[in-house]
């Protein structure tokens, strides 16, 4: 009975060395305003500096999502006042963005893709941080200018399960892209939420903003909440206001911020200090060198390409480091579901036990791939497999080696095992007579006899193989 | 010229008797808001200086450009007692050169203004008659080069501030094409229109300090390198058809330099300026509403006048403002703002940008019909201190002949040309974009025959 | 013309500003800002059809700078100038 539209802007720190417009680290966490000059302080008489990376970073990001890119990218000034941002102006895009009317394709379930229509993308620089302490504000000035790039998108959103979903995407796309960290916790993705709801088929209603959103779940609440506060609204015929609200985390409500709106005109105008972003041919090609197989994608080639199940290919295609260790060990290996089934059992519990990440591991994915070859040729069989996998990470030797050093070639023709079984035979006379005389339950028990003689190194399906041959 | 270096490159020998001079000149016009001749700048360049055109020579520095360890007021209650913790790169360049920073001279607070009177820390007088305005913005720059303080200052200029005080004054002021000295330093004011500016006391000293503080610059990303077309020499010198409103005194000094430069051997073409007219409407609507952002800053918060007492931060933010800026910067800041606000800026910033655009196709069209503009630089000599004839407002429409290449870009030079009651006119001389050597050379021709009166009382003899 | 623009429209200027003023002074000023913007009026005059808006006086595109990093040494200087620090922090009140 009430559609819901809901539109994120979304701030990411692009992963530069340097600060947007001066040549400061670009560092979190340091000490309180050591990474600032007289530029990020907003001195008298300084001027920004472009950084290349930061506008290339912007353009890959625009690209990937699927935006016009603008043949002419003007900086412009918003004008504002606030403790936090020196100049009192932020040096922004608007009438030129770097990219505009672009989409995303978002999954929502498994086999079900939504497109989110990007409204735009600007590059930015960020403001520092206020802590409030008792009676006064601590100012620190070490993250202004860091390079923020922003991404609106349409209200496109049904409501706060999607844009949850949406977020959590979004972060793996900027992950792919290598453009961002995307993490929420240090502020180097951001997100503020816009909702209305009306009356099905009614169109777009009265737009609210939530802020202070500082992990995808508070997103999804807040939007949920705000929902329920609207629709009770709008059941008891009071007006909603536009206004900007800002998420209590700890009492789990949205809370208006009471702002003055005279103080809401940013008298946007182009920056004189900045000359235009005209994009060479060069630049452009450079961008589109940068452009990765975005997640969703990738996640169904690797099902068709490799076979995965769904379940196999989410795992898979988390992060792109795991997907592109996935596929060259799969390519090295010639076995997809099995590479895969390493990836997401042994291998993740051996990383937890070590306390590595798959990157820092000895298992390399040619090693990873050595180890599944050994498997799937039958050359060891799966439990020395485990074996091997420990192995690897203890020692830092590859698998091959590993399996020669230790003897655990597997047992695989018939004139080795026959002297063993022969002494298995002879050692448990009795047993033997017993199956002879029809007792088929007694056979388990030479079956485990030999694997222990051979170190489970035989080949089940060998042993199963003689014994049948010999006892008939 | 060479004598006039000369004499000032002893001045690192007779440094007593150097001070005493320029003292008692302070004492007179007060051109300096801080002054350090035994000021020791750093150089950040190995290569031997000695052959520079300004080794040794001592310089003024407007009080909007910043110099390490001096103060850095731009005139203004907001920034008393600041001192800046860099340099400027064309100040820089010039200590490079082997020149030395001795102080820091007076302004219109941040730029704003005709006079000096603007300022809100000191008051400057014009040497050749103290009762008198030396003009603005960079009126100290102007003073102290005019009575023999300093053989050459910086100034900047964003509607006229260097070219209106020399013409005060009697001194060369040279406002150079737009980004082709380098703004990082310089306190911005209006950012798309003004440049650092050279006031010197001979078209030599200043052709020479504008070569060494041109270039691009990685600081400033709006710096260009100066790119002129083939040397030729200026023949023919427009001028507008329909000249009026001019005093009395600079009308007569502009009809005998047309005159003179006529008998230079110039011809001396009439041509149409139909913008001019709204030039001052285009450049005071942008250049407030890039002050408006630009003076922003000032909040104090990170540096500069703190309040007493404030309950929060946008308390804090509106006391340091109210009681750090005068009339006339907020005059210039509201005015400002409403240009830029939603519903207005079509109307007013971006009509001002296009005739703006509007203004330089008639100076294109110009300069297809002459190889410079000439005009005066201001319709009056320099006013009294408090003379009440001249509104604030109408002082700003007398800045009509100065903005219009601040609008443009292109290069303009005040020269002095006479003097009118006891007092120096100037005429400016406007070039296409890089074309400041024809500038240099009419000015240069003109001195030949008409050559620049020394400010009474001033001296070049330190032992005197 | 009018003597002095709207009242309101000067507050709410000037709060854009940050600036305070007291009814006096904005009467003041406020008579100079309106002689100004009724002045600007006459650019209504100037046949701008067609002609693209100067945002910039004339510049090269495309001016960037490498992403490297110079060590802020400058840092110290800046906060010695700060009218108030707490460690390293810059202090401003927030009265509760
Ligand atoms: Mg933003
Ligand atoms: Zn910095």
């Amino acid at each position: 009975m009430y559609d819901t539209f809901v539109g994120l802007e979304i701030h990411i720190h692009l992963l530069t060395k340097s600060k947007v417009f001066c040549s400061c680290k670009a560092h979190y966490g340091d000490e309180p305003n050591t990474n600032v000059c007289p530029v990020c302080l907003g001195y008298p008489g300084v001027l920004p500096v472009l950084n290349e990376e930061a506008i290339k970073l912007a353009y890959v990001v625009a690209q990937s999502l699927n935006c016009r890119l603008s043949p002419r990218t003007l900086f412009e000034r918003k004008n504002y006042f606030y403790p936090d941002l020196p100049k009192n102006y932020q040096i922004s895009q608007f009438s030129d963005p770097v990219g505009e009317n672009g989409f995303i394709d978002v999954p929502l379930a498994e086999g079900v893709t939504k497109r989110i229509r990007i409204h735009d993308v600007h590059l930015e620089e960020d403001a520092g941080k206020m802590i409030h302490a008792g009676d006064m504000s601590l100012c620190d000035y070490n993250r202004t200018g860091y390079p923020l790039l922003e991404i609106v998108t349409e209200p496109d959103l049904s409501g706060g399960e999607e844009a949850e979903k949406f977020l959590q995407y979004f972060q793996r796309l900027v992950r792919y892209l290598h453009v961002s960290d995307g993490n929420m916790e240090e502020g180097s993705l951001r997100c503020d939420a816009n909702i209305s709801i009306n009356k099905t088929g009614g169109g777009l209603g009265t737009k609210v903003e939530v802020k202070n959103l500082n992990s995808s779940r508070f997103v999804r609440k807040a939007l949920e909440f705000e929902f329920k506060r609207q629709s009770a609204q709008f059941e008891a015929g009071t007006r909603i206001v536009q206004e900007t609200r800002l998420w209590n985390e700890n009492r789990d409500v949205t809370e208006s911020m009471r702002s003055k709106e005279s103080s809401h005109d940013y008298r946007y105008f182009p920056e004189p200090d900045l000359p235009p972003f005209v994009p060479s041919a060069d630049f452009l090609r450079l961008v589109d060198s940068l452009q990765v197989e975005l997640p969703l994608a990738r996640r169904e080639r690797l099902k068709t390409t490799w076979g995965l199940s769904a379940e196999q290919a989410d795992f898979v295609s988390e992060s792109k480091t795991l997907a592109d260790y996935f596929e060259t060990t799969a390519k090295a290996s010639g076995q997809g579901a099995s590479v895969a089934n390493w990836l997401m059992g042994d291998v993740q519990k051996e990383l937890k036990h070590f306390d590595l990440t798959l990157e820092a591991s000895p298992l390399s994915s040619a090693r990873l791939a050595q180890l599944v070859t050994l498997l799937e040729s039958g050359r060891i069989h799966i439990k020395i497999a485990k074996q091997l996998l420990i192995a690897v990470f203890e020692e830092n030797k590859d698998p091959e080696t590993l399996v020669k050093e230790k003897g655990w070639e597997a047992i695989t023709t018939e004139s080795q095992l026959q002297p063993i079984l022969e002494k298995v035979f002879t050692e448990h006379s009795g047993v033997v007579e017993a199956i002879r005389a029809g007792d088929q339950r007694q056979k388990g028990f030479l079956v485990g006899q030999v694997m222990q003689a051979t170190g489970g190194r035989a080949a089940p399906a060998l042993v199963n193989q003689l014994l049948a041959k010999a006892l008939g | 010229m060479a004598k006039l270096e000369d004499s000032w490159r002893r001045f690192s020998e007779k440094s007593a008797s150097y001070t005493a001079y320029a003292k008692a000149w302070e004492a007179k016009i007060g051109a300096f808001l801080s002054f350090n001749p035994q000021y020791k700048p750093t150089s950040t360049s190995s290569a031997p200086s000695g052959d520079s055109p300004v080794a040794g020579l001592p310089f003024g520095v407007k009080d909007n450009i910043a110099v390490v360890e001096f103060p850095l007021t731009c005139g203004s209650k907001m920034l008393e007692g600041l001192t800046s913790p860099y340099t400027a790169t064309a100040v820089q360049k010039l200590i490079d050169a082997g020149a030395r920073p001795v102080g820091k001279t007076n302004l219109d607070e941040f730029g704003m203004g005709s006079s000096t009177d603007n300022s809100a820390l000191g008051k400057t007088n014009n040497p050749w008659d103290v009762t008198r305005v030396a003009g603005g913005s960079s009126g100290g720059s102007a003073a102290c080069v005019a009575a023999g303080q300093v053989p050459f200052a910086l100034g900047s200029d964003t509607g006229g501030s260097v070219r209106q005080p020399a013409s005060f004054c009697g001194v060369y002021g040279l406002k150079p094409t737009y980004g082709t000295v380098s703004r990082f330093g310089l306190t911005a004011y209006a950012s798309s229109l003004e440049v650092i500016g050279v006031l010197a006391k001979s078209v030599g000293l200043t052709r020479a300090v504008y070569d060494i503080i041109k270039g691009e610059d990685g600081n400033d990303q709006t710096s260009l390198k100066s790119e002129p077309g083939p040397a030729r020499p200026v023949r023919k010198i427009g001028v507008l058809k329909n000249l009026t409103g001019l005093a009395p005194g600079v009308e007569t000094i502009y009809r005998e330099s047309l005159a003179t430069l006529k008998k230079l051997g110039y011809t001396v073409v009439e041509v149409e300026l139909p913008t001019l007219e709204y030039a001052v409407s285009a450049y005071y609507t942008i250049a407030t509403a890039e002050a408006s952002a630009n003076l922003a800053r000032f909040n104090g918060i990170r540096y500069g006048l703190r309040p007493e007492y404030a309950e929060n931060p946008e308390d804090l933010i509106r006391k340091a403002r109210t009681a750090g800026f005068g009339d006339e910067v907020k005059t210039r800041i509201l005015l400002g703002s409403y240009v830029l606000r939603s519903g207005f800026q079509d109307q007013y910033y971006t009509k001002a940008q296009k005739v703006r655009t509007a203004i330089r196709r008639d100076f294109d069209r110009i300069f297809e019909e002459a190889d410079v503009f000439l005009s005066p630089t201001f319709p009056t000599t320099a006013f009294a201190h408090g003379d009440t004839t001249m509104t604030s407002f109408q002082q700003k429409l007398a800045d009509k002949f100065t903005v219009t290449a601040n609008l443009t870009g292109q290069p303009g030079l005040s020269f002095p040309a006479g003097l009118a009651d006891g007092l120096p006119v100037g005429l400016q001389v406007l070039a296409p974009v890089f074309e400041e050597g024809r500038l240099f050379e009419v000015a240069d021709r003109f001195a030949e025959a008409v050559p620049p009166a020394d400010c009474p009382g001033t001296s070049l003899d330190w032992s005197l | 013309m009018k003597h002095i623009m709207d009242i309101r429209e000067l507050e709410i200027t000037a709060e854009l500003a940050q600036i305070a003023f007291t009814p006096a002074e904005l009467e003041r000023l406020g008579r100079e800002v309106t002689q100004m913007v009724s002045y600007f009026e006459k650019m209504k005059e100037v046949d701008t059809d067609g002609l693209e808006p100067t945002t910039h006086a004339f510049v090269k595109a495309n001016r960037v700078r490498p992403d490297t990093v110079t060590p802020s040494t400058l840092a110290d200087a800046a906060l010695e100038r700060a009218p108030e620090l707490e460690d390293r922090f810059i202090v401003i009140p927030n009265v509760l």
